[in-house]
């Protein structure tokens, strides 16, 4: 298939919501990252910083939904330039969830520097972390690539982001069992996990929309939880949502 | 629960009206029509699209013989009206094109009143006995047609006085009073406004519930507004043929995609 459109203002449009949505990866990126290295550095100045730089994320959330509203109401797209408009709104939405999930992170991490640290703890929501934003920056690059392989990998590096919470969710709670001074503490870390593993869930999503980009098909089969804590009655978490 | 605008588009299980087998059409020396199959459903709106000369508006006339009046042009293949041969030598074209009926781009009323426009058919063919059958056809035609209202006080009046869009749905009036099993658009709304154009989709949607449509259409967006299949013909070929949700969202051919798309293929 030709690449570009006979009318070449539709691909001057289809680039500028595109471009938009990789400058909007690339921020919430940074965020993720920021987030964790505020937490496992204690760096509050950081923590604040990444606070404040979410309403950019949101801001250019909005330019994206206008931009696509506008591209379906006047170029009326199909197939692939339809399935394009449709991934960018959702691919959008998801990543401005995640810029939610990586400020929360920064501010629970500004109350618990306050308070005394849980020894191994913040270095492993860290790690997670950095998995997560691994596969934000994959994802992002499949969705340039168009390459629903790539795509289809990352939906699989999610289950080592669940295996990772899984565990961090038994340590928290020993550390709550042994100190219970630790537990405020404790229980920030443990939102600060679970908005780690919501992020992976979101990369997961919008894997799934590179790849029903790029194929027109949705990935059909649902891939089981692998979060644990949710089915355990004995270990059962809050459902955090 | 499954959403009724998706099911009113499922046509899957609707009869065949008319099956098309490996039909090859020659204009002379040109080969036009190049080896299309395609199976046309009753009580369902099938769209023709592609390009300028792509061979969608040969093919639509060879449904109802139009290619007949040309002397250069020949037609093989199969072409099979509810499994009756229509180039068998023992069909008589004009029976034939009273039972798959055909409009025009360009509305082409004949110069006389709107009565008569519509009452030629059935003259010609001996479908009324009475004035008063006749009549009756001429209402329920023009009824279908959803112009009966606008033009009921004065059906003395020549076709050729009314406004595009009402001409338009006159000819479709005309075409449908002599109960067609199908009914052919070359183009029916290209000559027409927007609020005709949708008038006359409107009305395309009710005939289907009696007649198979077959439509014509440069206009992608109509073809995927009124049609529940889309058949894509390039450079004389069929190159895709499916349900019009499935050919707008997910085309299987990337000629088909190039096209809908608006880049060349």
């Amino acid at each position: 298939m030709n690449t570009n459109h006979i009318l070449s203002s539709f691909d001057r449009d289809l680039e500028g919501v595109q471009a938009h949505l990789m400058k909007m990866g690339g921020l919430v990126e940074a965020a993720i990252h920021d987030a964790a290295n505020a937490l496992e550095n204690g760096d509050t100045e950081l923590a604040e910083k990444t606070r404040k730089a979410d309403r950019n994320i949101d801001a250019l959330d909005e330019l994206i939904n206008e931009e696509a509203a506008r591209l379906i109401a006047l170029r009326a797209p199909t197939a692939i330039d339809l399935r394009l408009a449709l991934s960018v709104l959702k691919i959008s939405a998801s990543l401005e969830r995640i810029g939610d999930f990586a400020k929360n992170m920064a501010k629970r991490s500004l109350i618990v520097n306050a308070q005394s640290p849980v020894d191994g703890v913040p270095q492993t929501v860290r790690r997670m972390a950095r998995l997560v934003e691994k596969m934000l920056a994959d994802v992002l690059d499949a969705y340039m690539r168009r390459d629903d392989t790539l795509a289809a990998a990352i939906i699989q590096d999610d289950e080592d982001v669940d295996q990772m919470y899984n565990g961090l969710f038994r340590e928290i709670l020993t550390f709550m069992m042994e100190d219970p001074r630790s537990i405020s503490a404790c229980m920030h870390y443990h939102f600060m996990a679970k908005n780690v593993e919501r992020m992976g869930d979101h990369v997961t999503a919008i894997a799934e929309q590179v790849i029903y980009l790029t194929t027109g098909q949705t990935p059909g089969a649902q891939r089981e939880t692998r979060d644990l804590t949710s089915i355990e009655p004995a270990l059962s978490a809050p459902e955090d949502k | 629960m499954k959403d009724n605008r998706i099911v009113e588009r499922d046509v899957d299980n609707a009869d065949i009206r008319i099956n098309a087998k490996g039909v090859n059409v020659f204009y002379g020396d040109s080969h036009a029509i190049k080896d299309v199959s395609v199976d046309i459903p009753a009580n369902a709106v099938t769209a023709f699209i592609g390009p300028s000369g792509c061979g969608k508006s040969t093919f639509l006339r060879c449904l109802n013989r139009m290619n007949d009046t040309i002397s250069i042009c020949r037609v093989t293949g199969d072409i099979l009206l509810d499994g009756e041969d229509i180039y068998d030598k023992r069909v008589d074209p004009v029976q034939l094109r009273a039972k798959v009926g055909m409009v025009f781009q360009k509305p082409n009323p004949f110069p006389k009143s709107i009565f008569d426009n519509v009452a030629y058919g059935p003259r010609i063919h001996g479908l009324a006995n009475t004035r008063a059958e006749l009549n009756e056809i001429v209402e329920s035609a023009l009824r279908r047609a959803a112009i009966w209202d606008e033009v009921k006080d004065r059906l003395d009046a020549p076709g050729t006085g009314l406004s595009g869009g009402q001409q338009q749905r006159l000819c479709i009036a005309r075409a449908v009073a002599t109960a067609p099993d199908v009914l052919l658009m070359d183009e029916p709304c290209s000559a027409l406004d927007p609020i005709a154009t949708a008038q006359v989709e409107e009305l395309i949607a009710e005939l289907a519930e009696n007649y198979a449509v077959v439509i014509v259409t440069h206009s992608m967006q109509q073809a995927a507004r009124v049609s529940q299949k889309t058949a894509f013909f390039h450079l004389g070929s069929l190159v895709e043929f499916g349900e019009t949700g499935q050919i707008f969202t997910n085309p299987k051919d990337p000629r088909t995609e190039s096209y809908i798309t608006g880049r060349i293929g």
